[in-house]
């Protein structure tokens, strides 16, 4: 089924995903333009791995030339840190400059619950269960105090946003801070994790009986929130093609800006590996 | 009488007098208007549907190129030096810009700064009004009125098709031989910093690390009621509240004067108002791409013109001689430094930050 346009938030995206999956990490060359040269085309996966080379899709605010600087200050923070392909629901480890830290360094690991931001504003925030007690942080991805990003665990959640695990119960937040890597299996396709998580009692921090989360058990409440939740839906939304239209950037942008960036980040790629090669032979 | 004012960066300001002379005053001057100024000459050509052939179209835009190509850069040669030399009390050109964006930097222990992305348009020097002549003008007899003449240099940038323009707008330009412009601007220049007509003014005219001051049109935010015009508090959501949420309430004694005063706050129409940010730094320049990045933010929505000029703020003025009149690039073919970083901020490609 081809797809109009790029949208993360429907979840049509995660059935694509596999589809498309098992073409992964092999860029497409384009037949060719008037001018007769072959055309580099990103593979289309980069538009779930790299989300934030995609601009803010607000028209009144957009502007190529700084879109394009942008990108270069991206990819150049690029080369110093690696900044690795993640999902929310993966399990990360980040390390951070801290004054105030023993160390010097600081390193939280937690589950990636949301993301977003675009360009150097780009965010994303990992949760853990401390001592009991539930602590979140936000990093800014391109910050120049974070040392290292390390995914422990490469895997998706039925969900884009898992804000439901504040009220959920502590053990699907808890991760063990001295967490080791975990090899994948299949290096080509990236696992979505079934989990359904079960929230405690009420109250909760948000209505989530209202919010159609697949990765969520039964919710057992009485009729009347169910019938209130179908009341206040927006069901015509999914027919909206111009709505989504407006949240997303077009195909054929989406294709120029990856293009743009897709040769810089394979060199990146090749140089970290030969790095990583060269220090086990080293070990050897 | 305290009371308190919502300024214009949206920072409450708490004033120990209301002063309802100058408020007086001030309210009956006029801020905006839909149309230029009297003496403006009529500047876009009504469109009319010319059938024209692509042919023809393009025959023509090829003698538009033509009649436009041959004009070569000034260089700094091409200017007598002895005349233009540098001193505290100069004042240079400034140069017209579009507000391109923010983006997010940060500096070398970590903190993050907020710097707004300034793209320097294809600025040329179309005129210079010499003081004497300037002062007989309306606005410079205002300006100077208690002090010494200084001229007045046009600058133009955007070049665009004559075809969108009248010939009296065209005529302005035809004299210098350019493109005609899509924006005009006037900057005070002292008379050693002139500059002949033709001169191209880039991003190299500015300096890493000086204060700049940014002059836009603020965002237009159309009609809007007390509360956020001017920062009242309105009336509660709840406890019975009838008709009172976002209502300016009284609007005077009913003692004093008897009437409501000049000035009086109440809805109407915000933003779209001439207004200067002073004292920017200027943090990083781009020659390549002619960009400028100054920490802040300046008036004026995205993609908005705005000029720049040299910081006004006497303590934030130029102790060393900056380029004067203008940055000329070098004559012997040496490229300059493509991307200018201040010392003060942490460059993309340099290790990560380690306090």
């Amino acid at each position: 089924m081809r797809q109009l346009f790029a949208n993360r938030t429907s979840s049509i995206l995660l059935q694509e995903k596999c589809d498309e999956a098992d073409e992964k990490s092999v860029s497409k060359q384009k037949p060719g333009d008037e001018s007769g040269n072959t055309v580099v085309v990103a593979p289309p996966e980069f538009r779930f791995m790299y989300p934030e080379f995609l601009p803010d899709p607000a028209m009144e605010r957009r502007n190529r030339l700084k879109e394009k600087l942008e990108r270069i200050d991206m990819l150049q923070r690029r080369s110093v840190v690696e900044i690795p392909e993640f999902y929310t629901g993966s399990v990360m480890a980040v390390t951070v400059a801290d004054a105030n830290s023993p160390n010097k360094f600081a390193r939280f690991v937690g589950i990636c619950i949301q993301r977003g931001g675009s360009g150097l504003r780009a965010w994303f925030i990992l949760r853990n269960v401390v001592d009991k007690q539930g602590v979140e942080i936000l990093y800014e991805m391109y910050c120049p105090l974070i040392q290292k990003i390390e995914v422990l665990r490469l895997e998706r959640r039925l969900d884009e946003s898992l804000l439901y695990l504040r009220d959920a119960l502590p053990e699907y937040s808890t991760f063990p801070l001295d967490m080791e890597p975990e090899r994948r299996l299949n290096n080509s396709v990236v696992p979505i994790n079934p989990l359904k998580v079960k929230l405690r009692p009420r109250p909760w921090l948000e209505r989530w009986e209202r919010q159609n989360l697949q990765g969520v058990e039964d919710l057992n409440l009485p009729q009347r929130f169910y019938d209130k939740a179908e009341k206040v839906a927006k069901p015509w939304e999914k027919y909206d093609l111009m709505l989504q239209y407006r949240k997303t950037i077009p195909a054929e942008e989406q294709e120029k800006i990856f293009s743009d960036v897709h040769s810089q980040l394979q060199q990146q790629e090749f140089k970290r590996k030969m790095r990583r090669r060269r220090g086990t032979d080293n070990e050897q | 009488m305290l009371s308190i004012v919502f300024h214009k960066r949206r920072r409450l300001v708490r004033r120990l007098f209301f002063n309802h002379e100058q408020v007086r005053t001030m309210s009956r001057v006029k801020r905006r208007t839909t149309h230029p100024p009297y003496w403006h000459v009529l500047k876009n050509n009504q469109r009319q549907d010319e059938k024209i052939s692509s042919d023809n179209l393009r025959f023509v835009r090829e003698v538009i190129q033509d009649k436009y190509k041959n004009k070569s850069p000034i260089k700094g040669s091409d200017l007598d030096i002895e005349k233009k030399e540098w001193d505290p009390k100069t004042k240079r050109s400034g140069v017209i810009a579009r507000n391109i964006g923010v983006q997010h930097m940060w500096e070398k222990d970590g903190k993050k700064v907020v710097c707004t992305v300034l793209h320097v348009l294809d600025n040329h020097v179309i005129r210079y009004v010499p003081p004497e002549e300037y002062a007989k003008s309306i606005i410079g007899a205002k300006v100077f009125r208690n002090r010494k003449p200084l001229g007045c240099l046009v600058v133009g940038a955007e070049a665009a098709n004559p075809d969108r323009f009248t010939r009296q707008y065209c005529s302005l330009f035809s004299e210098v031989g350019l493109l005609p412009k899509k924006r005009l601007a006037r900057f005070i220049v002292t008379p050693n910093a002139v500059l002949p007509p033709c001169t191209p003014l880039t991003a190299g005219h500015f300096v890493i690390g000086q204060a700049v001051d940014v002059y836009g049109k603020t965002i237009d935010y159309g009609f809007q009621g007390v509360v956020k015009r001017w920062g009242f508090k309105g009336g509660p959501a709840s406890h019975g509240a009838t008709k009172f949420h976002r209502r300016g309430g009284t609007i005077g004694t009913g003692r004093d004067k008897a009437r409501v005063w000049p000035g009086q706050k109440m809805p109407g129409h915000m933003g779209s108002e001439r207004r200067f940010c002073r004292g920017l730094k200027i943090v990083r320049i781009n020659m390549k791409y002619n960009v400028i990045y100054v920490k802040g933010t300046v008036p004026g929505p995205t993609n908005s013109i705005v000029q720049i000029f040299d910081t006004l703020l006497p303590r934030r003025k130029f102790t060393e001689a900056p380029p004067h009149p203008t940055y000329f690039p070098p004559e012997d073919g040496t490229l300059p430094q493509e991307d200018i970083w201040d010392s003060s901020l942490h460059v993309f490609g340099s290790p990560s930050i380690s306090v």
